[in-house]
């Protein structure tokens, strides 16, 4: 992060407060290229969006807590508590201990993951640029990017945003970014009406 | 280590609390509202799909321009660490693997 041009401390405190990987990650470029404040608050809602199906899924669980608990319960989400949380909620659907069971974990992964952060901002200010690290930034976002495309309208969304991307990479603002991810979208939700469509006629000839 | 500190930026400094703001704005916001919200099933569809495609753009964007250039060819090493570590990721489903071994394939390359 700190490769993009901010300084150790302004990364330091983007992590703690942001607690974001690949919206950070997305928004450094953006920052060392001055982009428009609007445009980095928006690409790294893009980014965050998959938190929004998460806590849409996981809500029903924590409405009985007040607002501000609330609050803090959904700021620690995280991918991987996500998935823990939902698969033990399938195997036992009265567990009682889940509101406990989710905070302690999901507080364990934003210690984790702030500690491995800072070591990671702190090595990267000893480091000379001229290793090219902003590419292990890149290669970051590429192994979170590979498994959220194991699903064919998810792959072609993916395609097409990275092709149209490339292809208006120079408009201004950096929206070539934003039309990559508006049209990617666009795909990814035509092939899944498609594939849909075509299972749906499979179910009812057979 | 000179910038250590850093000088203070209000652009930075705005800019951080702009990401931070959007880590409350999708985290924390359904939660805090707690009245039933239902999506459109269209919504959530696109929901699902934005941030693999968000990723994708911003990766491509990285991964194709070298000094500002277009370069889709094998003399652009970035892009071959990058290919490489979809490679290394698929096989192996380890992001520190994926990192060490696309630096690893640029150094190679580079150097």
């Amino acid at each position: 992060m700190v490769k993009s041009g901010l300084s150790t401390l302004d990364a330091t405190i983007l992590s703690l407060l942001a607690y974001a990987g690949s919206a950070q990650l997305a928004a450094m470029p953006l920052i060392a290229t001055l982009a428009p404040l609007w445009l980095v608050t928006l690409t790294a809602i893009i980014v965050n969006l998959r938190f929004v199906v998460y806590t849409a899924l996981l809500r029903p669980h924590f409405t009985h807590l007040s607002a501000g608990r609330r609050l803090w319960l959904g700021y620690i989400v995280g991918d991987i508590m996500f998935v823990r949380f939902t698969s033990l909620l399938q195997q036992e659907p009265n567990y009682p201990h889940k509101v406990a069971y989710y905070t302690g974990g999901a507080l364990a992964n934003w210690v984790i993951w702030q500690v491995s952060s800072l070591i990671g901002i702190f090595a990267a200010s000893v480091i000379p640029a001229s290793w090219g690290l902003e590419l292990a930034g890149t290669l970051a976002l590429v192994a979170l990017l590979v498994p959220l495309c194991r699903q064919w309208p998810a792959l072609a969304g993916a395609t097409a945003a990275a092709v149209v991307a490339v292809l208006a990479h120079s408009l201004p603002l950096r929206l070539g970014l934003l039309c990559g991810v508006l049209v990617g979208i666009a795909v990814a939700l035509l092939v899944d009406q498609q594939l849909r469509r075509r299972t749906g006629s499979e179910r009812a000839s057979s | 280590m000179t910038d250590l500190l850093g000088t203070i930026d209000p652009y930075v400094w705005l800019a951080i609390l702009g990401v931070t703001a959007a880590t409350f704005i999708t985290r924390a916001s359904l939660f805090v509202l707690g009245a039933r919200v239902q999506f459109p099933p269209m919504v959530e569809a696109a929901l699902r799909f934005a941030p693999a495609c968000a990723l994708a753009a911003i990766v491509a964007a990285d991964l194709a321009f070298v000094e500002g250039q277009l370069r889709i060819d094998a003399s652009n090493h970035k892009l071959i660490a990058g290919c490489i570590g979809i490679g290394i990721f698929s096989l192996t489903r380890s992001i520190t693997g994926t990192i060490a071994g696309g630096m690893i394939a640029f150094w190679l390359l580079h150097f």
